[in-house]
């Protein structure tokens, strides 16, 4: 029997009925899960949190009736305290999205995908071990030893300097960042310099790209698609080039992280020698056939944030109090880019869809970010984003008129500026039980995702939490377009313990 | 140009002598027979911020208690120094982290606070949902104080310029029953009753009837009236003596509103109240929240 949606819909529903919310005085109930962990490991410095979480999602365009996810996740982390200096954690996950087992239009295995990154072979399930570290703790200095997510940056769902671990994009950019980093194995050293001073210094022989939805998912980006679509004409060959793990290909970070006393504006200074985790693609044509290597791209990474909330007013007293400004900035120095005609569907080099070549660049992006609450609990957030990629050298094959520097996602045209809009305004009702929150992102190039949504606390240990995703605009553009026919709405039952 | 900055400069100079007039930091106050309600209520803030103290840590377990008596609870670690401190204008620095249920656990602030009374707090926030720290604006100050029955400046931002005082009486305090646990606290209590008016208009309430102890200089009780001078709502605070090095320090250990329109109640409990422990400032660094691995 094929499940039907609306059938998976109303079990989701009926599950929220008979929750019980009653608790005994100040002791915190959390559950039978954690019963049962505790009981089975019963050691005094170990401690257990985690998560049951169902995540269903209807593509709208086809009256509800099509899931574009039906993921069962289970979530579990652990820490164990030796003493107070030196405290291990793990954090374990396992997932499956059983949306390609229940929608044949889906393709679990493509070939062109399978070949180029062998973990995506079964993009419904992938890496159990989401973090595993020690944390060695003094006054001076800590150390993280292990596989980990940093992040740097202050901006929010847009990754200026947030480039440290790569990104899941199975879901695009729709899940919290923290969900879809991919965590490296690193030596994190931070070092107190000043009382509020700390320099921290990243060592990270780990690699892993990307990941990108293989063709025919929910969520291709269209630079797949092509790509698997051009294979399907010509013999390809594909060949990855990718750093070793090793020492000599070991990746540094450097900051410098402050708050001026006094004043409490926050500065960083951002220092990371990487490799760029969406690899450029070289394309060649030989009689035998045709040749892409995808390179990942050795990078170099200036950059700088700051925040600071206007607590007395600028200037004069009161003007602009309350508001929080913050902002990011990165030079890119290494990458590369393709180039092409813009939005060419007929085959250059008889294997891609508009790719001519690839060309050295510099990028420079930044954002800035405005952050208020108005009306007792209306928080509002609004981010204005520029990006500009400057070519490095001029290649024979590139015709100015023509051609035009291409989104790696898209391979849409690339404006000399990129710009996006961020708005997010966000508020509670009934003592923070419900929340509901809307995002708007705006590209310059008039595409759009609008993604309002609502979490309702049923009680200390289940959330659900309902909402839509509209994607609007051409498709070769990155913020909304290219996932056009993708609007959405979506389910998630959360039981945490 | 002159005139504007010997303006500037009279308003700092005035600033200064307000603020050579406030209580000394690390010094236990009590009221005194004849003083006058701006005494009174200088000696209430004094205590309700523990600046009396050099540091304090507790555990809070704060209940919210719907009107059909179902129960939602969070629990956190607070940690405060006492800094007084003039060169760069901090009063005193917070940290407060969740550690339950899990859907919370990991959540951390670390809040400075200043001596300027015009001056708001400087708030950073560590959301583990993102895993970084956020530098966010300070709660209005009518916002509900982590969605409880008590508005965030009258549990961590109301300061004593805040407001006009008048003493309308004394009177020993009949006696509070807890909406939690249904135990009689402070009956018999000798107290003060102050009245409180807001200063800036319009406001979420036209005023407050608070008691505060002749003892030792906590407010009790406030009774919080709406803008069409109907009592709403209550606020409870629970008081305990601690002795510490031979000084008396009064401590909160327990704080109750309660809304009469909704029904809906909200108490928090601490527990393992601790002062002088010798917490250093460090503690109090972006370094600590960075150290939150949920």
């Amino acid at each position: 029997m094929r499940f039907k949606p609306k059938i998976v819909l109303l079990l989701l529903l009926c599950l929220m009925v008979p929750v019980s919310a009653s608790y005994a005085a100040l002791e915190i109930d959390r559950g039978p899960i954690y019963g049962l962990l505790k009981k089975g490991l019963p050691l005094k410095n170990l401690e257990f949190a985690g998560y049951l979480k169902n995540e269903t999602a209807l593509r709208i365009a086809h009256g509800f009736d099509e899931f574009m996810k039906e993921a069962n996740i289970a979530q579990l982390q652990a820490e164990y305290k030796f003493n107070d200096n030196i405290q291990f954690f793990t954090t374990l996950k396992w997932f499956y999205d059983a949306v390609f087992a229940l929608e044949n239009k889906y393709d679990r295995d493509p070939k062109w995908e399978s070949k180029s990154n062998k973990k995506i072979k079964y993009p419904e399930k992938l890496q159990w071990l989401r973090e595993c570290y020690l944390d060695i703790l003094t006054d001076r200095l800590d150390l993280r030893l292990g596989k980990q997510q940093v992040v740097w940056g202050t901006a929010d769902g847009v990754r200026i300097l947030d480039i440290i671990n790569p990104l899941d994009y199975r879901e695009w950019t729709l899940k919290d960042y923290i969900d879809t980093r991919i965590p490296l194995w690193m030596i994190n050293a931070e070092g107190k310099l000043l009382m509020n001073g700390q320099l921290q210094l990243l060592l990270i022989p780990d690699y892993e790209p990307n990941y990108f939805a293989p063709a025919g998912a929910p969520f291709t980006l269209r630079t797949v698609r092509l790509g698997a679509e051009a294979a399907e004409k010509v013999t390809t060959t594909t060949i990855d080039q990718k750093p070793a793990r090793d020492f000599e290909h070991t990746k540094i970070g450097l900051r410098w992280r402050n708050i001026i006393e006094g004043h409490a504006f926050e500065y960083t200074l951002n220092y990371l020698h990487t490799y760029d985790f969406a690899s450029s693609a070289y394309t060649a044509r030989t009689a035998a056939g045709a040749f892409i290597t995808r390179r990942a791209e050795q990078i170099d990474v200036f950059g700088g944030t700051f925040s600071k909330t206007i607590t007395e007013g600028i200037l004069i007293p009161g003007l602009a109090k309350g508001w929080t400004l913050r902002g990011e900035f990165a030079y890119i120095k290494g990458g590369a880019m393709n180039y092409g005609q813009s939005g060419a569907k007929v085959p250059v080099l008889g294997i891609d869809g508009s790719i001519s070549g690839t060309v050295d660049v510099d990028q420079y992006n930044y954002v800035l970010g405005f952050d208020k609450t108005f009306f007792t609990n209306w928080q509002f957030s609004s981010q204005f984003i520029q990006m500009w990629a400057k070519q490095r050298e001029k290649p024979p094959t590139f015709n100015k008129s023509t051609m035009t520097l291409l989104n790696g996602v898209t391979r849409g045209p690339l404006d000399k500026v990129e710009t996006i809009l961020t708005t997010m305004i966000a508020t509670d009702f009934m003592h923070e039980r419900l929340k509901p929150q809307i995002l708007v992102i705006y590209g310059d190039d008039n595409d759009w995702r609008i993604s309002p949504k609502v979490s309702y606390e049923i009680s200390d240990q289940w959330l659900v939490t309902a909402g839509l995703h509209f994607f609007e605009g051409k498709e070769i553009y990155l913020n909304g377009g290219q996932f056009d026919k993708n609007d959405q709405v979506f389910l998630e039952l959360k039981y945490t313990f | 140009m002159k005139k504007i900055i010997l303006l500037l400069l009279g308003a700092a100079l005035t600033y200064s002598c307000a603020s050579a007039a406030d209580l000394q930091y690390f010094q236990v106050y009590k009221p005194k027979e004849g003083m006058t309600a701006d005494e009174i209520m200088q000696i209430k803030y004094h205590n309700k911020y523990s600046l009396f103290a050099k540091d304090y840590e507790s555990i809070g377990d704060v209940v919210f208690i719907e009107k059909d008596g179902s129960r939602r609870n969070r629990r956190f670690l607070r940690q405060r120094i006492i800094l007084g401190r003039v060169s760069d204008d901090v009063s005193y620095k917070d940290l407060v982290m969740f550690t339950q249920p899990t859907s919370v656990k990991g959540l951390a602030t670390l809040t400075w606070n200043y001596m300027n009374p015009n001056r708001d707090q400087d708030v950073w926030l560590w959301l583990p949902s993102l895993k970084k720290i956020r530098k966010v604006s300070a709660g209005q100050a009518d916002d509900s104080f982590l969605g409880g029955d008590f508005t965030v400046e009258e549990i961590t931002t109301r300061r004593f310029k805040d407001e006009t005082y008048k003493l309308i009486g004394e009177e020993d305090f009949k006696g509070y029953t807890s909406i939690f646990d249904g135990k009689v606290f402070h009956k018999g209590e000798p107290c003060y009753v102050i009245e409180c008016t807001p200063k800036r208009k319009p406001c979420y309430y036209s005023k407050r009837i608070t008691y505060v102890s002749r003892n030792f200089g906590g407010n009790i009780l406030d009774e919080i009236y709406d803008p069409n001078g109907k009592l709403y709502r209550t606020l409870f605070r629970g008081w305990i003596i601690m002795n510490i090095n031979g000084k008396d320090y009064p401590a909160q250990n327990r704080v109750e509103g309660n809304d009469l329109r909704t029904g809906h109640k909200t108490a928090i409990l601490f527990d393992e109240i601790k002062f002088d422990q010798g917490l250093t400032e460090d503690i109090f660094s972006e370094k600590t929240l960075m150290r939150q691995r949920w």
